[in-house]
């Protein structure tokens, strides 16, 4: 009777030791050792395999793409996002109607995104160069290409950020905006004094989980760019894939993953911290 | 003031809602609809033939019953595992129960992304590699679902279990008959969260792969070769095929959404 909890827990237990736990060790050992193609250790190395990834010109590439995506990919999702959750926080039909085709995105998948995308950005036959009337090279330019990405990330993220926002500011009292309304205060006075301090946890929440997304991008790399021009658009865990996976060489894969882990890790921690605080639950 | 906040928001909306639209519009587009000059918005004509040719010169149709098959297996076992955790870890007393609880939920910690190389080398040991098993395994475990559920389950007091036990009351019975149904609204957003998480899967499913056949529809989609040919309108159709039934759905329960969504997220 007393084993009776124990066999209830097992299979979650079985689990997190299985692909969690186990893989996590599994990683950094092979970070420090050499690593056969079929995944045998062949030998400790040491820190060697680190000071390989930090010499190597296409480890260099993808730390700075990954930090300038997620530089460039934060600010511009949340003023989107956010713009986007003020302006449809109003009452009647219209406003209904921009909110649901503001969260509409959330429904697409996200390969089924990346593929409309690709083909609406496509220089000669897409949508988007016909439209507006110009030749940008969205694949073979990196500043375009590192736009295309941006603006990928946003349409990914768009529904469940704006949903967030939405909530967070409805749950701003109408008394409160009421009063400061008859006290004269003007629309922006009341977003930037009133509403803004009350869904700051949100906000905080929001730029958290983005640059945790951010730093871990990839399938968009993967599905539009892969990686071009000149790894222009390279990322940490695409590299990690092409590494790990494309040739093979578990061990370096291995560090790129230990990097990648580090990097979220103080993101998390962040996040943490915060929800400790219980910043987020107003 | 108030006409120019309408406006900016309807114009933003349209920006946020077109590429779904193109690509409801273009799968009925034929060859000369997408170089006609000036750009087509709309199809010149209203022909399925598109749809008809995604199903018949691509493995569309297996991988939807792939990746239906492993949302719905991938559900429901992820959804018994963490109800029975998040109940063993509210109700009953026993050694280590705090520390084995932390050891679960600790792993929120560790991004699946970087743990991928480690776990196709355990797949491909256990030799699950091509196989539904391997497609679900690594997705099985939600430590955020069982944290939640326990939040939730321990609103309601421990004797209230124990007196229905001392009542003869099997703990199968008690969790079906009682918790679960108590439970149902936190329990179906999780699983409708965790379906659309497994179904949404691309990257595992991409490394656990390699036949045609066990392709899920989300990796498949990416590979059916016709817009490498800029042959665009059966992928379009492809693409709309599978949303269409998702957006209909979420339309028509955009306010429950919305409401989850602020329950779980803002805490009230």
């Amino acid at each position: 009777m007393t084993c009776k909890p124990y066999i209830m827990i097992f299979p979650a237990l079985l689990l997190v030791v299985l692909f969690s736990y186990i893989p996590f060790i599994l990683t950094f050992f092979n970070s420090i050792h050499s690593v056969s193609l079929s995944g045998e250790r062949l030998g400790f190395v040491g820190l060697a395999n680190y000071r390989r990834l930090f010499g190597n010109q296409s480890f260099h590439a993808s730390l700075s793409n990954t930090i300038r995506f997620t530089l460039f990919f934060v600010p511009t999702n949340i003023t989107i996002t956010l713009l986007a959750a003020v302006l449809s926080n109003r009452k009647g039909w219209l406003a209904n109607l921009n909110q649901i085709f503001f969260f509409l995105p959330m429904a697409v998948g996200m390969s089924s995104m990346l593929m409309i995308i690709k083909m609406m950005f496509n220089p000669s036959i897409g949508i988007i160069n016909r439209l507006v009337g110009a030749n940008i090279q969205w694949f073979n330019d990196p500043n375009a290409a590192m736009a295309l990405l941006v603006i990928a990330g946003v349409f990914l993220g768009f529904g469940f950020d704006f949903l967030l926002f939405s909530a967070a500011l409805r749950n701003v009292p109408n008394d409160l905006k009421e009063v400061a309304r008859i006290n004269g205060a003007n629309g922006f006075q009341i977003f930037r004094h009133l509403e803004l301090p009350l869904i700051a946890p949100t906000l905080v929440f929001i730029i958290v989980t983005n640059i945790k997304n951010a730093m871990l991008i990839s399938a968009p790399v993967l599905i539009l760019t892969e990686g071009g021009p000149f790894r222009s658009t390279q990322t940490l865990v695409y590299q990690m894939y092409l590494d790990g996976f494309k040739s093979g060489n578990y061990a370096l894969g291995s560090a790129i993953a230990i990097v990648v882990f580090l990097l979220t890790f103080a993101a998390l921690l962040i996040l943490l911290h915060l929800e400790r605080r219980r910043i987020y639950y107003q | 003031m108030k006409t120019l906040r309408a406006t900016l928001s309807t114009v933003l909306s349209l920006l946020v809602v077109f590429p779904i639209a193109y690509s409801i519009s273009a799968s009925f587009f034929q060859y000369t609809d997408f170089t006609a000059v000036p750009a087509r918005l709309l199809p010149s004509s209203l022909n399925i033939s598109n749809y008809i040719r995604a199903f018949s010169e691509s493995s569309l149709a297996r991988f939807l019953f792939n990746s239906l098959l492993t949302s719905i297996i991938g559900t429901l076992l992820r959804m018994a595992i963490s109800i029975m955790a998040a109940y063993t870890f509210s109700f009953f007393a026993f050694k280590g129960r705090n520390a084995l609880f932390i050891l679960i939920v600790a792993t929120m910690l560790l991004p699946s992304d970087a743990l991928i190389i480690a776990n196709f080398m355990t797949i491909r040991t256990l030799r699950l590699t091509d196989t539904y098993m391997g497609i679900i395994a690594t997705s099985l475990l939600a430590p955020t679902h069982i944290f939640m559920l326990r939040q939730y389950f321990r609103m309601m007091s421990v004797e209230y279990r124990e007196a229905a036990i001392i009542e003869g009351c099997t703990d199968l019975r008690f969790l079906t008959t009682l918790l679960i149904p108590m439970s149902k609204a936190v329990i179906l957003t999780l699983a409708i969260h965790s379906f659309s998480t497994i179904f949404n899967d691309y990257l595992w499913p991409l490394l656990v792969t390699n036949k045609t056949s066990m392709r899920t529809v989300q990796v498949g989609l990416t590979m059916m070769g016709f817009s490498e040919h800029l042959d665009y309108g059966p992928q379009f159709a492809a693409i709309t095929f599978l949303m269409t039934p998702i957006l209909i759905a979420f339309i028509t329960l955009h306010k429950p959404i919305t409401e989850s969504v602020s329950i779980r997220f803002t805490g009230r």
